[in-house]
């Protein structure tokens, strides 16, 4: 890698005010990504996730804390990271090369040359032959690819992809999954993910970090310990399912439930 | 549930749908012909029954015949070619000059007014009273006072145009800009986007749909405003044209000039679709492939 790409939080806080009550989003959340480290997030729905993406790409300050990219405070974040969102968010007038050059577009580089290299990128991301077609014709997976290869041609070291599969049928997400981990390899990117699904975070991930139910709290590090490549490990090894039952056990206590409810 | 299942079903098997949606169209045609021939039916029948009062009117009042008040197809058609020239080289090309400047300038006038409404707060709560309450004042008095005080020339007649086109542009052009998706701008904000450059390419684009929709309604105001204006006082013009067959009382003419003015009026609404096609290829391939239209239109 000729860059050493990192980002820092540190002790993060948000709150927000909903109808007179203070909400409590984050409350001293801290992580550091090493360069090309692929980090997954899980947690209860309403643990602040999105939040902490919200606040690394700038759409929202945190309260206290600070957020750092490559090893210096930084008085911009928007546009430092690339940044995938759970709905897809393709520009429904664009054509699917017109919405992957979105990002050096923004940047205000060429367009033809732009152009030029989504299309050489097509082919890996499956799309080879839609680069004319608008979103609303493509599938569901296929508008998440188009919308990944978005993320990917804004060529930021960092991204924060936020439940990307989550709205696929199980067959086309772990497709993606794989995928997903032939072009993190190839790219060398640093990978903030956050999902739902616990079997997916330890498949996917260096590490994994678990949030608790509001205040969001970091409450679990998890290494995953894995060889890559993973592509071709079996999901029903024991090692993966043990950690898999680590985690859940973590969310349950982090959901504030002790055990699982006894059947009546 | 038997609903859902039936749904899926029909979703999945492609042969199923393809049938079923041909009985379906099947349907819907034969409906829409009864619907359309009953309206035809009973709009003809009112119709008849007007023109059999107006002659029996006419008669007894004026001594007027039937063709005096209703000039038979051909007698329009002699108009027409009496006039041809003077028609296709004054008339039309003014009335043409002042609707298509007067819709060009609502256009402008109409989306700068959205988008500055759509800009700032506090414009919106200024301008948006301003908009409606300039509906609430007839625009004929205002338009009579306009010509009377500005005078014969085509200027006013184009203010006109304006005056009828710019408020649907306006109004449907901010609806479109304020319906714009929050979660697209704020994508490109974190993308690093300054807000104009997400302006231009989530908020614009995402207003064009309803910007034509607004545009279609000022089309077909559009000459009719144009006609108004002339109708006041001009040296050409169909409105002029029309004024003076009505005061010589020759009601060929006039039918002419009607039927010109609704041809014009077609003729422009049909560009402004041409052009929402070609300009919204993404709105019609996707989202309104089932919709085959309302005829002509």
């Amino acid at each position: 890698m000729a860059e050493t790409p990192c980002l820092d939080v540190r002790g993060v806080s948000k709150t927000f005010r909903d109808g007179g009550q203070t909400v409590t989003a984050l409350e001293n959340v801290s992580l550091a990504a090493r360069p090309g480290e692929f980090i997954t997030i899980i947690g209860p729905s309403g643990s602040g996730k999105s939040t902490l993406f919200n606040l690394i790409t700038g759409l929202a300050e945190p309260d206290t804390g600070e957020i750092v990219f490559d090893c210096g405070p930084v008085r911009k974040r928007a546009g430092r990271v690339g940044y995938m969102p759970q709905r897809d968010l393709l520009l429904p007038w664009r054509t699917v090369l017109d919405n992957v050059i979105l990002g050096p577009e923004l940047d205000g580089r060429p367009r033809r040359e732009a152009r030029r290299r989504a299309r050489e990128m097509m082919p890996l991301f499956g799309l080879a032959g839609f680069e004319d077609a608008f979103p609303d014709t493509l599938s569901g997976g296929m508008r998440q690819r188009a919308a990944l290869l978005r993320t990917f041609l804004t060529d930021r070291d960092v991204l924060l992809l936020d439940e990307p599969f989550g709205a696929l049928d199980a067959l086309t997400r772990r497709e993606l999954q794989r995928w997903l981990l032939d072009v993190w390899q190839r790219f060398q990117k640093t990978i903030l993910f956050i999902t739902h699904d616990v079997e997916e975070a330890v498949f996917l991930a260096d590490r994994v970090l678990v949030f608790s139910a509001r205040p969001g709290r970091i409450v679990k590090e998890l290494h995953v310990t894995l060889p890559r490549p993973r592509q071709s490990i079996s999901l029903l090894s024991t090692e993966l399912r043990e950690m898999e039952a680590e985690l859940l056990d973590t969310l349950r206590a982090a959901n504030g439930d002790p055990a699982l409810p006894d059947a009546r | 549930m038997a609903v859902g299942e039936r749904a899926d079903r029909a979703a999945s098997g492609a042969g199923t749908v393809s049938a079923r949606s041909w009985a379906a169209r099947l349907g819907q045609d034969v409906a829409r012909i009864v619907v359309l021939s009953a309206v035809a039916g009973l709009m003809l029948a009112f119709f008849a029954s007007g023109v059999y009062q107006l002659v029996a009117e006419a008669r007894a009042v004026e001594n007027l015949t039937f063709e005096d008040i209703l000039p038979s197809p051909g007698e329009i058609l002699d108009a027409w070619r009496a006039h041809e020239t003077l028609l296709l080289d004054r008339h039309i090309p003014e009335t043409l000059w002042e609707t298509l400047a007067g819709l060009s300038m609502a256009v402008v006038l109409g989306v700068t007014i959205a988008a500055l409404m759509d800009f700032s707060p506090l414009l919106r709560w200024v301008l948006y009273p301003v908009l409606v309450v300039s509906q609430t004042i007839p625009i004929f008095a205002i338009a009579i006072l306009l010509i009377l005080v500005f005078g014969f020339g085509s200027g006013p007649k184009i203010t006109v145009v304006v005056l009828f086109c710019f408020f649907p542009i306006a109004l449907n052009t901010f609806g479109g800009l304020q319906s714009a998706d929050p979660e697209l701008v704020s994508l490109l904000r974190a993308m690093g986007a300054s807000s104009r450059q997400a302006w231009l390419k989530v908020r614009l684009p995402a207003a064009m749909p309803s910007f034509f929709g607004g545009l279609r309604i000022a089309a077909t105001y559009s000459v009719v405003g144009a006609i108004f204006g002339e109708y006041i006082t001009a040296q050409h013009g169909l409105g002029v044209f029309l004024k003076r067959s009505y005061s010589s009382f020759r009601l060929d003419q006039a039918y002419l000039a009607i039927i010109l003015t609704a041809a014009l009026s077609l003729l422009l609404v049909l560009l402004v679709n041409l052009v929402e096609r070609l300009a919204l290829r993404w709105y019609y391939t996707s989202r309104r492939s089932d919709w085959r239209g309302p005829g002509i239109y």
